[in-house]
């Protein structure tokens, strides 16, 4: 079945459905959030708020719809509001120091290679656009249509846009491996 | 070529979307360009990162507190949807409660009125014994005592016992005898009150102006009071009444036995 036809039947009323439509995205969705919020716990809290909101504006759900846009679409809402929510929006940036320790696992940041450390550094020295972006093209694996249905807008813009961030995440990643 | 426009073919070719044209043209320039070569490379190690990189596993503790959300917001709805679900008892219950909302306001407007009617009348009823009073405490003015007597007669339709009270008192006491009759005739008025009649059968042994003896004869007699009687008898039988009194109370006795 569809997730849009499961989500027509949760708008219908039959909430169990949901947790058919949380088997198929909690992943995605946790994902999403841990590599934008780089913190695994705040990650599962908003993940969990992405379900809650899907619950309660269900009927805001319109038919023929794209599920996986309209999920994302919340996520990213959770996540802007999380941030406006707690004023720490001082700048685009995340701190660069706390993010392998908050984000990975300490037996895996034992383990972690050198330059994953790396990548993740200087993804966050990106802007908060371009940290979205890479993370649903490239981390995700979203298809630049998809993108740009999660973000209303046109496909040749989300390629121009992906190709500078990786760009600047290429100029970013060299500068720090010379430290 | 400009580094930015390399730079997004290079992106295209190692993504493995690009045109044939394109393709030839960025492997001309690999083979050609040093620079160009640098930045395949890095580009190719930074794009294999990402698309290699491993997702991170949620922690148990998210699939328990779905699953309580779950269970919460299916008991709220449920409470919520079920006697309203079809849209034919949301717009009964639509249409009911405006009914009974509209029915609601209608008697709260109706009550105030009422009630601030009640209250207007209260106080005209105050302010018209008040007036009485004062006419009546007016010692020097038998005339102002004659019209708070009036006052009583015409104004008021229902006494309270302060209105009686003064009324009987100026039956008794008043030392004009037009005064006397007038509160008499105003009692009269009232004579449904018990306390109203017992006064009257009261003032028949104690008045001694025979204006007023006659006129409490003919009330009483009027009033249907067979309480007075004893009182008539006696009238009849007093040695010192005046012969029109007398002959008032044994017209009463025969009427009223």
């Amino acid at each position: 079945m569809t997730d849009e036809i499961i989500m027509e039947a949760v708008k219908n009323g039959d909430l169990q459905q949901v947790s058919v439509l949380f088997e198929r995205y909690h992943k995605r969705i946790f994902n999403f959030l841990a590599r934008m919020t780089t913190d695994r716990e705040v990650a599962e809290d908003l993940t969990q708020n992405v379900f809650l909101r899907i619950i309660k504006y269900r009927t805001s759900y319109r038919e023929g719809n794209l599920f996986q846009a309209w999920i994302y679409q919340v996520a990213r809402n959770v996540f802007s509001d999380h941030y406006q929510s707690k004023k720490n929006k001082f700048s685009d940036f995340v701190s660069v120091d706390r993010v392998s320790e908050s984000i990975e696992d300490k037996e895996e940041s034992t383990d972690m290679e050198e330059k994953e450390i790396l990548l993740q550094r200087s993804m966050a020295l990106l802007s908060e656009e371009q940290r979205e972006l890479l993370i649903l093209t490239r981390f995700q694996h979203l298809k630049y249509e998809e993108v740009a249905t999660i973000m209303n807008t046109t496909v040749a813009n989300i390629k121009v846009k992906v190709h500078r961030a990786i760009g600047k995440l290429r100029e970013h990643y060299f500068e720090l491996e010379k430290i | 070529m400009e580094k930015e426009k390399l730079e997004s073919l290079l992106i295209d070719y190692i993504d493995g979307n690009i045109s044939a044209a394109d393709k030839a043209l960025v492997e001309a320039e690999l083979l050609s360009n040093p620079e160009a070569v640098k930045l395949h490379r890095q580009l190719t190690e930074v794009i294999g990162m990402m698309n290699e990189s491993t997702a991170y596993e949620p922690s148990q503790k998210l699939k328990s507190s779905f699953d309580a959300m779950l269970a919460n917001e299916k008991k709220t709805s449920s409470t919520k949807v079920v006697f309203f679900s079809p849209a034919f008892y949301r717009i009964a219950a639509a249409v009911t409660l405006l009914v009974v909302g509209g029915g609601l306001g209608y008697f709260i407007s109706k009550y105030n009125q009422q009630q601030s009617e009640l209250a207007e009348a209260k106080r005209l009823l105050q302010e018209t014994k008040q007036e009485m009073m004062a006419k009546l405490d007016n010692e020097h003015s038998a005339s102002q005592r004659l019209l708070g007597v009036t006052v009583a007669i015409k104004k008021i339709e229902k006494a309270d016992r302060e209105i009686l009270g003064a009324l009987i008192k100026t039956m008794n006491d008043d030392p004009n005898t037009n005064v006397r009759v007038a509160a008499l005739e105003a009692l009269g008025k009232f004579h449904q009150d018990p306390m109203v009649r017992r006064a009257l059968i009261d003032a028949l042994s104690t008045q001694k102006d025979p204006i007023v003896q006659i006129a409490l004869i003919r009330i009483l007699v009027e009033m249907n009071e067979k309480g007075s009687l004893q009182e008539l008898e006696k009238i009849t039988n007093d040695e010192e009444m005046l012969k029109e009194v007398k002959d008032e109370a044994h017209a009463g006795i025969l009427r009223l036995s």
